[in-house]
């Protein structure tokens, strides 16, 4: 670690992975609700499991992005952090306010919960995603410009790199996109349009500046390429990512009441947005094929190259499987999206947070790498993962496939719920392959835990 | 001012990108439609961009990859254009 | 040594073909090339779009200015032929003649959306939005989206003016400056297709 702020980040990756274990379990819980509707009712009922898997989802990537960018900016920008005090009273004030929301849901009802918490007052419960009360929100926005001003406060005196104004620029869209979700228009299509302009800005936008500039910044540490290379590929993956990203958010006007000719620059500019992912693999690869050093942490650059491939089949190929127009016409809000939902998180976010923590971890821990026993493990747990994470989309994507068949395109339609009596079998194997992630999840936690002789610095 | 050899040549490209414009614009403003007028104008339009591509950016000196990738683009791309206007007309 | 003779004929047909690299930076060719892809797929739907409502694309066509779109084109050949000659001169050393070749083709680049935004401001007048029908969506859509190529390559060929002023470039280190032509010339190429494409042929 070279310098002392750089410690902060611990907290939050510490926070992060115990969110995700949270987030794996209640996918389970819900996993299995698909089969046997009743299970656990009526304590935890499936719409709550939902909930609190995808915002458990938000929140510790969330975690993940901040403790790797209080990581990653003092390297950056040769200089300590602004305020390690605000990093750690952000972090605090954000781990009270998600575990006080995650309650929130578990124990009250979801009307109840929005009349104590001032819902009256501005509407914006109820929503996808955004289901968090408004105290929460107005949280998540003090916390965003907590971390944001932190970091550029930290810029501005230090030096600055291609990397961290990447970084920086995808957290102020981060912040500013999500201000959409304190409005929230009567008309249903209005409400449609702009809750996108949180939803697919974040993950197919801004999120994508941040990923890319993690990314970079660990290839840089692993292989040792001239950080000119590097920045050079990191401008144009993000250009591309802005250009198909921002105006692709048109595959979701399709069928909501937005004008007709979204369906043209919906299809066109999605489809291309597995280019910039596709830059991404081949940048990867390139750089770990021309490094300049062997770093000891084998496992970080693992992480590293699964991130690029990963992103690249969930976020890209899988995306591109519904997006145009006519298909998307019988495949919009099927498993099908479900499949790719999860291989896209998995592959891009997931990962990438991962691929800082690998790299980070054992540097906050005094040592260059994790000793060789702890990154097979980590190793295994990576595998286990993702292999089990790729069967779950490939069982989706069946559910999906027959659920389109079955309820869409055939001559004698079926309704929703004798569908899903038939695809039930793809439900209990996509259960099976969860279990299996979650051991991959206590492997890689339990190889934290693993004592040997470490990597020292050189 | 003495031109070089190479300046006169790009020179010359310029002079004949400007002119199938010429012709381009007139072709249109006669009116003249149907499969063959499309045809030619397709043809100038990937011709000139050819040239462009080939001279202007200096192509002609690079790898034949990169000038064949070029080419296969306009191709590709002129042709199914093609395509959709003579499904258009049948 | 009929061994030594075949590697030594080798070798020099070796060195007599010798390839340049693409002008400019290799990151901006990959660029490049995702442009070209994008543009191709807008050019490409355009057509079959039509295929699918000739008598409507060829009417609406009517009421395209086709004298500003083929001024338009002459305007960027121009300034792409002064951009090689921009290029041609650094590679001589003649750093003030690069400066003023490009800044002829920024100044030509300007006049170029001058004429665009008039052309858009009489369509709007006349009430013509992207959901009037599709040819207007599409001639709307691609001529805006290249109006966005034209003001970043503007930018570019601006940014690199002022280098080239400040004596950043040379005859051996021009990367630079043939990475803003190359994009410049693919603004260009691109507006050579989509001129007949949308404005003339029918």
């Amino acid at each position: 670690m070279k310098y002392k702020s750089q410690a902060v980040a611990k907290l939050y990756f510490i926070a992060a992975i115990a969110l995700f274990l949270g987030q794996i379990i209640f996918g389970l819980i819900m996993g299995l609700q698909y089969v046997v509707g009743d299970f656990l009712f009526p304590a935890i009922p499936f719409n709550v499991a939902r909930m609190v898997h995808t915002n458990l989802l938000i929140v510790w990537l969330l975690f993940g992005f901040m403790g790797a960018s209080y990581y990653l900016i003092p390297e950056e920008t040769e200089t300590e952090l602004f305020s390690p005090k605000l990093a750690i009273i952000t972090f605090w004030v954000f781990l009270a306010a998600g575990v006080l929301t995650i309650l929130g849901y578990l124990l009250v009802p979801y009307a109840a919960l929005a009349k104590m918490t001032g819902n009256d007052l501005l509407n914006t419960m109820g929503r996808e995603f955004l289901e968090q009360p408004l105290p929460t929100k107005v949280g998540i926005v003090l916390v965003a410009l907590s971390w944001l001003f932190n970091i550029t406060m930290t810029m501005l005196k230090g030096r600055k790199t291609a990397i961290s104004l990447v970084l920086t620029l995808g957290m102020l869209g981060l912040a500013v996109f999500f201000l959409f979700s304190f409005y929230d228009p009567v008309n249903l299509v209005k409400d449609k349009f702009y809750w996108w302009w949180v939803v697919h800005l974040w993950v197919e936008g801004v999120w994508e500046l941040i990923l890319g500039a993690m990314l970079a910044f660990v290839l840089i540490k692993v292989t040792g390429v001239d950080r000119e290379v590097v920045e050079k590929w990191l401008y144009v993956i993000i250009t591309m990512t802005l250009v198909t990203g921002i105006i692709g958010t048109g595959h979701h006007y399709y069928w909501i009441g937005a004008p007709a000719y979204w369906q043209w620059w919906g299809s066109i500019f999605s489809a291309l947005e597995p280019i910039p992912f596709f830059m991404m693999t081949v940048f990867a690869f390139n750089m770990v094929n021309k490094r300049r050093r062997e770093h000891p942490n084998k496992a970080a650059t693992l992480w590293a190259l699964g991130t690029s491939v990963m992103a690249f089949l969930g976020a890209g190929l899988w995306g591109f499987l519904h997006t145009l127009a006519p298909i998307n016409y019988y495949a919009h809000g099927t498993q099908l999206t479900a499949a790719h939902g999860h291989l896209a998180f998995y592959g891009a976010y997931a990962l990438v947070v991962l691929t800082m923590i690998s790299y980070a971890m054992p540097i906050l821990r005094g040592r260059a790498a994790n000793p060789e026993r702890a990154q097979i493990m980590e190793m295994w747990a990576f595998w286990l993962m993702t292999v089990s994470m790729f069967f779950i989309t490939l069982f989706l994507t069946g559910a999906g496939i027959v659920q389109i068949w079955l309820q869409r395109l055939s001559s004698t339609p079926m309704s929703f719920m004798a569908v899903q009596d038939q695809i039930s079998i793809f439900y209990w194997a996509r259960e099976g392959a969860g279990i299996v992630f979650l051991i991959g999840l206590t492997l890689y936690i339990r190889s934290f835990f693993v004592k040997g002789e470490s990597k020292a610095f050189e | 001012m003495q031109m070089s050899q190479s300046t006169l040549f790009s020179t010359c490209i310029f002079v004949l990108l400007v002119a199938l414009t010429f012709a381009t614009f007139s072709i249109g403003e006669a009116g003249m439609a149907g499969k063959y007028t499309m045809l030619i104008l397709l043809a100038i339009a990937m011709i000139k961009s050819q040239m462009v591509a080939h001279y202007f950016m200096s192509l002609h000196q690079t790898r034949p990859l990169w000038r064949l990738i070029m080419l296969m683009y306009f191709v590709i791309v002129g042709g199914l254009i093609a395509v959709a206007y003579l499904i258009g007309l049948a | 040594m009929q061994t030594t003779n075949m590697i030594s004929v080798k070798e020099s047909s070796l060195e007599k073909i010798e390839y340049q690299n693409l002008p400019g930076d290799f990151a901006l060719w990959i660029f490049i090339f995702a442009e070209m892809l994008v543009f191709g797929v807008l050019f490409i739907a355009y057509a079959f779009s039509r295929a699918q409502n000739v008598a409507l694309f060829n009417d609406s066509q009517l009421t395209l200015n086709r004298g500003f779109g083929a001024i338009n084109t002459v305007i960027l050949i121009t300034s792409s032929y002064f951009v090689v000659r921009g290029v041609a001169a650094i590679k001589k050393d003649l750093t003030h003649q690069c400066a003023y070749w490009l800044s002829g083709a920024l100044v030509l680049g300007s006049v170029f959306v001058g004429i665009k935004m008039v052309e858009f401001y009489e369509k709007f007048n006349a009430g013509i939005s992207m959901s009037t029908n599709n040819f207007y969506m599409f001639y709307l859509s691609l001529t805006f989206f290249h109006l966005m190529h034209v003001l970043m390559g503007m930018v570019i060929l601006a940014t690199i003016i002022a280098r080239t002023r400040r004596g950043a470039y040379s005859a051996k280190q021009h990367t630079g400056v043939e990475t803003g032509a190359s994009f410049w010339h693919m603004v260009d190429f691109l507006w050579i297709i989509l001129f007949p494409l949308v404005y003339v042929i029918r």
